[in-house]
């Protein structure tokens, strides 16, 4: 029966998943967008996107989808954060190079997760509830997506300042922590099988969710 | 000091020190055993029989059997919302039990949905950590899965106030279809996460506990994330290199835990090493 909940929580983190661009592209996105813009729009606009390309799934198909989210989430994540944040203290052991690698397969696997995970649209609809400061400089933003034939999923976005706007670094999915369950399975490999293998099994989910 | 004393101490300390390094699960060598374990369980015999019951039964049926099962777990619910003082919540749940046993044929049919009233989750582990029992370690058992120190003996409460459990004093030939369904109902339920996890995880045996622990700790808070957050605000804000100190006060926790395990932990690499054999004596039944 403990598996019966833990499905409400897998549907949750298949709508996760966050991400990491490339360095480059990011940084040209963040400029591209340099008013201020609070926590709160940057969630609502991301989640407005996303819902469009649920809508649209199956028209614009697997790599429509992927070329749309890649730009919704380049703009409302703190990429190389994340990327750095889910390897922990064995970042620093990692060649500039190797640095470069993982964020660049990282982000592949992260926005093919989404175009694979969002690719219809059933009536699911984002709801923002709060908004609260943390003791750490941070906001999170409290909401959950309504869905037609179950229970709600909550969604609480937390965002750090950077610049004059906000990056998503983390969302937690009726109570799973996407950064905290991928740094455990990240530096679990890493230690284990080293870098390269980390690589290679990201590169074999990107495929995976291409095929499917 | 005797031989065994000694070599209980050695134990103690060399497990004291791999717990620095794994603190978050220090009995993982045995853990991935009975994973690998019942994994293969899973794949040659619980797998198959699911599908099939999926294959042969109409959908409508696999709600009304989910439901009946779904609705006997009433009665542990209302205990434990009652051992945890949340009596406002007990009573709604009472509600839910005794109209979907009644109205809802014996708890075939969902009616209390209907009529707005939530399903709570609740059990005897959540209750443990209400009165401030710790979480302990995370397990896995052979055949039942994902645990934790605590929850195991909990579960033994948990079923003992289920009416399915009951089945197995009546008659043979009417209990063992019971058992068999309630067991067949869950592992069909939980196609859909372990779907997921092949899908999405790289390491499955980490992904699954973490999720676990963290789908534990939040119903333990009744969903909500303030905590959580706060740890994982730390963990943005670490800087690369001082990790360990963010989880000084858990290696303490697992230190005094591993003085006390030591022993336990011979036992439990033993039995893993059985059930390692059995596994690799059921990936031989595999048809070639």
């Amino acid at each position: 029966m403990q598996f019966k909940k833990l499905a409400i929580v897998a549907f949750s983190l298949s709508n996760l998943f966050l991400t990491s661009v490339f360095a480059q592209e990011e940084s040209t996105s963040a400029f591209a967008q340099e008013e201020s813009t609070s926590a709160r729009q940057i969630v609502d606009k991301f989640q407005t996107e996303l819902v469009q390309v649920m809508k649209n799934g199956k028209k614009l198909g697997y790599s429509g989808r992927f070329d749309k989210l890649e730009t919704s989430v380049s703009n409302s994540h703190d990429l190389p954060k994340i990327a750095r944040i889910v390897v922990g203290k064995e970042w620093e052991k990692l060649t500039e190079e190797q640095q470069k690698k993982l964020t660049d397969v990282f982000s592949k696997l992260s926005i093919a997760s989404y175009a694979h995970n969002f690719k219809d649209f059933d009536g699911e609809a984002f709801v923002i509830d709060s908004e609260e400061e943390t003791k750490m400089g941070g906001v999170v933003i409290h909401s959950h997506l309504d869905l037609p034939d179950d229970k709600p999923v909550k969604f609480d976005y937390m965002l750090k300042e950077k610049g004059v706007s906000w990056r998503i670094i983390n969302i937690i999915a009726n109570g799973v922590s996407d950064l905290a369950l991928k740094r455990s399975e990240y530096t679990a490999i890493l230690q284990r099988d080293g870098f390269d293998a980390l690589i290679t099994k990201i590169n074999e989910k990107i495929d995976n969710y291409a095929k499917q | 000091m005797t031989k065994k004393t000694l070599a209980t101490l050695i134990c103690s300390v060399l497990f004291a020190a791999n717990v620095q390094a794994k603190a978050s699960d220090p009995y993982e060598s045995f853990n991935r055993s009975m994973y690998d374990f019942n994994s293969s369980v899973d794949d040659y015999i619980a797998a198959p029989l699911a599908n099939g019951y999926k294959f042969i039964t109409p959908s409508v049926v696999q709600t009304g059997v989910f439901n009946f099962f779904n609705n006997l777990k009433g009665v542990n619910v209302v205990l434990n919302d009652v051992l945890q003082a949340k009596f406002s919540q007990s009573v709604a749940d009472l509600g839910r039990f005794t109209l979907n046993s009644t109205a809802g044929l014996v708890g075939i049919i969902d009616v209390a949905q209907y009529a707005g009233l939530e399903q709570s989750d609740e059990d005897f582990d959540q209750t443990l950590a209400v009165w401030g029992v710790p979480q302990g370690s995370y397990l896995v058992l052979p055949l039942v899965g994902p645990m934790t120190i605590r929850s195991a003996p909990a579960s033994a409460f948990d079923s003992a106030a289920n009416p399915a459990s009951y089945a197995s004093v009546g008659l043979y030939y009417v209990s063992a279809p019971i058992q068999f369904m309630a067991a067949l109902n869950a592992r069909a339920n939980a196609e859909g996460a372990l779907k997921f996890i092949n899908e999405v995880a790289l390491d499955k045996y980490v992904f699954t506990r973490e999720s676990f622990l963290q789908w534990r700790k939040n119903l333990e808070n009744d969903g909500k994330v303030s905590g959580s957050i706060d740890d994982d605000l730390m963990m943005v804000e670490e800087k690369i290199g001082s990790g360990l100190n963010l989880r000084l006060s858990d290696y303490k926790q697992f230190e005094t835990a591993a003085k006390s395990f030591g022993y336990v932990v011979q036992k439990f690499d033993l039995a893993a090493k059985n059930f390692e054999q059995a596994s690799h004596k059921i990936e031989h039944l595999k048809p070639r």
